[in-house]
């Protein structure tokens, strides 16, 4: 294949063309010998002038800005979440169509420039970049110097959207259910604890939907609808574009973050472990989880502890690192046994398995909102709430909750879906009481840090994935949040009741207003 | 006298320490030109040139002036009682450009198309006056040897030498002076770039005015060393008068660049304690202040003491010139780092030594030094033993 | 009609395309370490974008820099160059012809913006520079890097009508600074800045002289004929004096001694 294109391009080279027919015999004469010594053949300097290069077709053509151009978004070299080789770059412009067209952030705010490369680390053109110029940020050699490291505790948590991606990089299908190799994965690989994400959404739904509460009885004085607060991209992009509206988001964190604050408090606690011995690793989906976590607010174990230095999330890998390194031990993960996550942390319902799928935050914490309010197990339907499934870009629903009415909601994923409804809430017409935002078009499943299956991402393989994790869901024993039995230990232990002082300390955060970093278009 | 004694060249330590260092420069120059100049040299994107244009070419230059200002004095102007040194001092500058284009040939990337400036006239540059002008000075000089080498060898073109050396000569002297101006007009492009001190739209007639007195300066030296060398008592008559058509020179040159300077507003520079200012008060009292004082006081002047002390102090003081032109004065501009290679250190030694070789083998062969007839050679012997065994007879 | 481009600073996001397409059209190799000295141009980066992070009314900013040749109106490397293997086209980029130099590298001390670039790594070295794509520019194209820009902040056109619209921007809005950098310096080039930002700040250089460097020299060269021709004459007027004087004075010696 590749001789053949050789060869081809070998005969292009060899035909001659009038110009270069022309310089030839313009070169044999004694004329042009004479002039080409004396420098006085002009067309040769110009020809000779650099260029012999090439450069993408949308770039030729006499096209003067902004016909055809597509450039490329600015990446910081200090990006935490991707990085960019110049190498690999072919200036195709996929990159810009998707931050621009689909996440609204490239092209959507005002020059000059303040302090900042405006960027929310969702990682998506991490999936669109055809050459894989632009990729995470690669933490694994972290990682494993904390391994081999005897002081330290590696203790590990695995978001709801890898287990149906991870499989993908081992020659699996789409949304192959891959959980019990995964852990087994992970322990091969030295973590000395495993534990689930899925433990933290649905302390999440307990945290939120407590919060949601309140906002409705008023008993917390802050605007509603309330915004969902998981998925970090989502939050930079509302802290940049939209500053004036984070009084609508919930004051959690995501459910990364929460685990990571408890494995160095009350798993520290509990297993007698020193916090600064511990190592926190998420594997996530998401490469905003990387920014997320140096956040310099998510220190919850440091305040606890009152020690500095404490991270509440060390090291942030994504699927595909994941991926990487399980292959660099020769692991084969389809080959492994199904083993389970470690206890105490290691619980999930199949409320917060649809966590990583859009819609099913909202679906999850529906379910307990309902439970919280009516001290009734929810109907039926709330159990496979249909209208905020699937890929629709803003999808609505109101459930109808005895006492209080009809409770409206919406989802939305991909940030240009966002600002529909975040204009619709600045304008005063928005009908909703809870909305959740996804940062990725599909949701986790579909983040920037899963596997490339298809470039740019196909919905075939976001359905694949999805409908994986409802099929789980549909599986599971428990299939809301409040009935995770580790989840219920915990605040019997440790945090007492939702929203108790110390829960607020470790499982809520706050936000800031980075509008000063981008100027309003002026056009 | 048979042919094979025609020629004789006896080694001494010294002319084999001269040998071992011109062919360690040889190899280095071979090295240079295969591998480049890379990694022969530490120049850079910062500081494109450095020892070899620096000290070289343009230091080589402006010491080879001796030729046409003795040219200048004897040939021209009919001073004849300077005549005895005009054919070393000229020796010496055919031998000093000879090494300034082995220099400039060292120093360009593109070592094959060094001729390129003969066809493809790039006559808006500077460079391109001081490209031709010295080739064909080079070239002049050759000839005006010719008349010189015919006394021993194809005689019979001696007649014809003869004839042409007068427009030689003309050409000889009317060249350098071009060239020697032009060197400094190359700096006037660094306009901004250059520090004030020695950026000067007077640039030329300075580096004119200094290659001119440097000469008889650079003649005393010489007169001396080889004086020294050869063991015969040096004429300090001549070089007395000789280093006053300096001093008056050097009189206007001082003056001329105290009012430069106060014209464009420099002298503050001067004084204000920085780096340049103190190189350029070092050039400036050393080279130039303090050889017209010993020029003009008749006691010091008369001394041999007196005269090297100031030859040497002249020829450093345009040594310093040069430097101070080419690195003290763009240092702050080009910011990075140079100090020459190793490489461009034996390079640079290597050329002198072959120098000093080639003229002590041509003053040994031909007619050169004025109390040295050929039918009586003797085997001068240079350095410290040559008083003891200097009368021996070469055949 | 000489072509320019006009770099609108505030407009600069550092996405670096321009970097991109400038290696890929002119096939420049990527070096692993970037010179982190000076304006970082070497023989292989012919335009590079640097961040300067300073402040304005007292908040941080950062302002990216795109730098490159500025293809002078009156270039002083190719009044400097003596085998005139540097020119300025009549579209208006300078360029070099690799046949005709001989690596002298007195274009890269010429230049008043330390643009020339040498591959000292090579045995015959080129002398490296943004060209402008001299090439598109002669077919009626923007140079590679403007054709990719994806935020405007770089202008193609004639310059004239560049200083036009130039002069319009920093006019009409107050941000700009009230300086186009290039229409004077070193006598105009075509590349032209605008920027809120003081260029100063920015790492221009701008104690830069406004006469076109070649005049300079050009003002010494054109001496030189008449100063040739006078000093020959006088010199072999001189010549001829002489000797007859001292011919004169032999021939007086010679009756007496015989």
């Amino acid at each position: 294949m590749d001789d053949h294109v050789k060869e081809d391009e070998q005969q292009l080279n060899k035909q001659v063309t009038r110009r270069s027919f022309l310089k030839l015999m313009g070169g044999l004469g004694l004329a042009g010998i004479t002039m080409s010594l004396a420098g006085c053949s002009n067309s040769s300097t110009v020809e000779q002038a650099g260029g012999d290069g090439w450069l993408p077709q949308q770039y030729q053509g006499r096209g003067t800005w902004p016909a055809q151009v597509r450039g490329r978004v600015p990446i910081d070299p200090d990006n935490p979440s991707i990085t960019r080789d110049d190498q690999k770059c072919i200036l195709c412009g996929q990159c810009m169509e998707v931050c621009d067209n689909i996440q609204t952030v490239a092209g959507h705010y005002g020059l000059p420039l303040a302090n900042d490369v405006i960027c929310v680390n969702c990682g998506q053109c991490t999936l669109w970049c055809p050459t894989a110029a632009i990729t995470e940020r690669d933490d694994i050699q972290n990682v494993l110097q904390f391994i081999q490291d005897p002081d330290k505790h590696v203790v590990v948590q695995t978001a709801p959207a890898t287990r149906v991606a991870l499989g993908e990089e081992f020659g699996l299908p789409p949304g192959t259910w891959v959980v019990g190799q995964q852990v087994a994965a992970l322990k091969r690989l030295g973590f000395n604890a495993v534990f689930d994400t899925n433990f933290t959404a649905d302390l999440t739904i307990m945290e939120e939907a407590t919060e949601l509460i309140k906002r409705i009885t008023g008993e917390i004085n802050k605007p509603l609808p309330q915004f969902t607060s998981c998925s970090p991209g989502w939050v930079k992009f509302c802290e940049y574009f939209y500053p004036d509206l984070l009084p609508h988001m919930s004051s959690c964190k995501s459910p990364q973050q929460m685990l990571g604050a408890l494995a160095k408090t009350y798993y520290a606690k509990s297993k007698n472990i020193k916090p600064e011995n511990i190592i926190s690793v998420s594997i996530m989906p998401c490469t905003a989880k990387k920014y997320e976590m140096q956040r310099p607010e998510m220190i919850s174990s440091a305040h606890y502890w009152n020690k500095k230095g404490l991270q509440d999330v060390d090291v942030v890998l994504t699927t595909r690192e994941l991926a990487r390194m399980i292959k660099q031990q020769n692991i084969d993960l389809s080959k492994l046994p199904e083993e389970n996550y470690d206890s105490m942390l290691g619980e999930g319902t199949g409320a917060a398995i649809i966590f990583g799928a859009t819609g099913g935050v909202m679906e999850a914490a529906v379910r307990s909102a309902y439970y919280f309010i009516t001290k009734q197990q929810p109907p039926a339907n709330l159990l496979n709430l249909t209208p905020v499934r699937g890929l629709e870009g803003v999808k609505e629903a109101a459930v109808d909750v005895p006492g209080v009415g009809a409770v409206k909601v919406a989802v939305c994923h991909g940030l240009s879906n966002a600002r529909q409804v975040l204009d619709a809430v600045r304008q005063g017409n928005a009908p909703w009481h809870f909305v959740e935002f996804m940062s990725c078009p599909g949701g986790c499943i579909s983040g920037g840090g899963q596997p490339r299956s298809a470039v740019p991402p196909s919905d075939e393989i976001r359905m694949a994935r999805i409908n994986s994790l409802y099929q789980a869901d549909a599986r599971a024993v428990r299939r809301e949040s409040h009935e995770n039995a580790e989840v219920l230990a915990l605040y019997q232990d440790f945090l007492q009741h939702p929203m108790s002082e110390l829960a607020e300390e470790l499982l809520h955060t706050k936000y800031t207003d980075r509008g000063k970093k981008i100027k309003e278009i002026t056009v | 006298m048979a042919e094979k004694d025609k020629w004789h060249f006896t080694m001494t330590p010294t002319r084999y320490v001269l040998l071992v260092l011109g062919l360690v420069g040889v190899l280095m120059m071979v090295y240079r030109l295969v591998f480049g100049l890379g990694s022969a040299t530490n120049l850079n994107d910062q500081w494109p040139w450095g020892m070899w244009i620096g000290f070289d070419v343009l230091t080589g230059v402006a010491l080879a002036g001796g030729g046409y200002s003795t040219a200048l004095l004897v040939h021209i102007l009919g001073i004849k009682k300077f005549s005895p040194i005009a054919r070393s001092a000229m020796l010496t500058s055919l031998i000093g450009y000879l090494l300034v284009m082995a220099g400039l040939f060292m120093d360009i990337g593109r070592w094959f198309n060094f001729w390129r400036p003969f066809v493809s006239w790039g006559y808006h540059s500077v460079l391109f006056e001081v490209f031709w002008c010295v080739s064909l000075y080079t070239l002049v000089q050759m000839l005006e040897f010719g008349e010189v080498a015919t006394e021993k060898v194809k005689k019979g073109w001696h007649g014809l030498f003869k004839k042409i050396l007068p427009a030689l000569l003309i050409i000889g002297v009317l060249l350098p002076t071009l060239h020697q101006s032009s060197l400094g007009s190359l700096y006037v492009i660094e306009v901004g770039k250059l520090y004030p001190l020695w950026w000067s739209m007077l640039l030329p007639v300075f580096f004119l005015m200094s290659s001119f007195f440097v000469g008889p300066a650079m003649v005393t030296v010489e007169t001396m060393l080889g004086a020294r060398a050869h063991g015969h008592k040096p004429d300090i008559s001549v070089l007395q008068s000789l280093i006053k058509v300096s001093g008056y020179l050097m009189l206007v040159y001082l003056v001329l660049k105290i009012v430069d300077l106060a014209y464009r507003g420099a002298t503050g520079l001067v004084f204000t304690g920085n780096l340049e200012g103190n190189m350029f008060l070092l050039e400036i009292v050393f080279g130039v202040i303090i050889p017209i004082v010993i020029c003009f006081t008749p006691q010091l002047r008369n001394s041999v003491g007196g005269l090297v002390t100031f030859g040497v102090l002249v020829v450093a003081g345009v040594i310093l010139n040069r430097m101070n032109v080419v690195f003290t004065g763009m240092a702050d501009f080009m910011g990075g780092a140079y100090f020459p290679s190793v490489i461009e250190w034996l390079v640079s030694i290597g050329l002198i030594a072959l120098g000093v070789l080639g003229y002590l083998f041509i003053v040994e062969n031909f007619h050169i030094l004025p109390n040295h007839k050929l039918d009586q050679a003797t085997i001068p012997i240079d350095g410290v033993n040559s008083k003891t065994s200097n009368i021996e007879m070469s055949n | 009609m000489s072509k320019g481009v006009l770099v609108d600073i505030t407009k600069c996001i550092g996405c670096g395309s321009c970097n991109v397409a400038c290696k890929m059209w002119n096939n420049l190799q990527y070096n692993q370490t970037a010179p982190e000295k000076g304006s970082g141009l070497d023989a292989e980066n012919w335009t590079v974008i640097n961040r300067v992070e300073t402040e304005k009314n007292n908040e941080p900013v950062w302002r990216f820099v795109k730098y490159q040749c500025l293809h002078c109106e009156e270039p002083a490397c190719a009044s400097a160059c003596f085998s005139k293997a540097i020119k300025k086209t009549k579209d208006g980029p300078v360029v070099y012809d690799v046949d005709l130099c001989v690596g002298c590298r007195y274009c890269m001390l010429a230049c008043p913006f330390n643009v020339p670039k040498y591959e000292w790594d090579k045995t015959f070295p080129r002398v490296r520079k943004c060209q402008m794509c001299a090439g598109r520019v002669y077919t009626g194209d923007s140079p590679a890097c403007v054709s990719v820009c994806p935020a405007g902040a770089l202008t193609y056109g004639d310059r004239n009508s560049l200083l036009a619209i130039a002069r319009e921007k920093i006019n009409s809005d107050s941000i700009y600074v009230k300086q186009i950098y290039g229409e004077k310096e070193a006598g105009g080039t075509s590349w032209l800045y605008i920027s809120d930002i003081p260029f100063e700040t920015l790492g221009f250089r701008t104690n830069i002289t406004t006469t076109p460097l070649p005049h300079y020299t050009e003002s010494i060269l054109s001496l030189t004929p008449a100063v040739g021709l006078g000093w020959g004459a006088l010199l072999t007027g001189m010549y001829v004096y002489n000797r007859r004087r001292n011919e004169i004075a032999n021939e007086k010696e010679k009756p007496d001694k015989e």
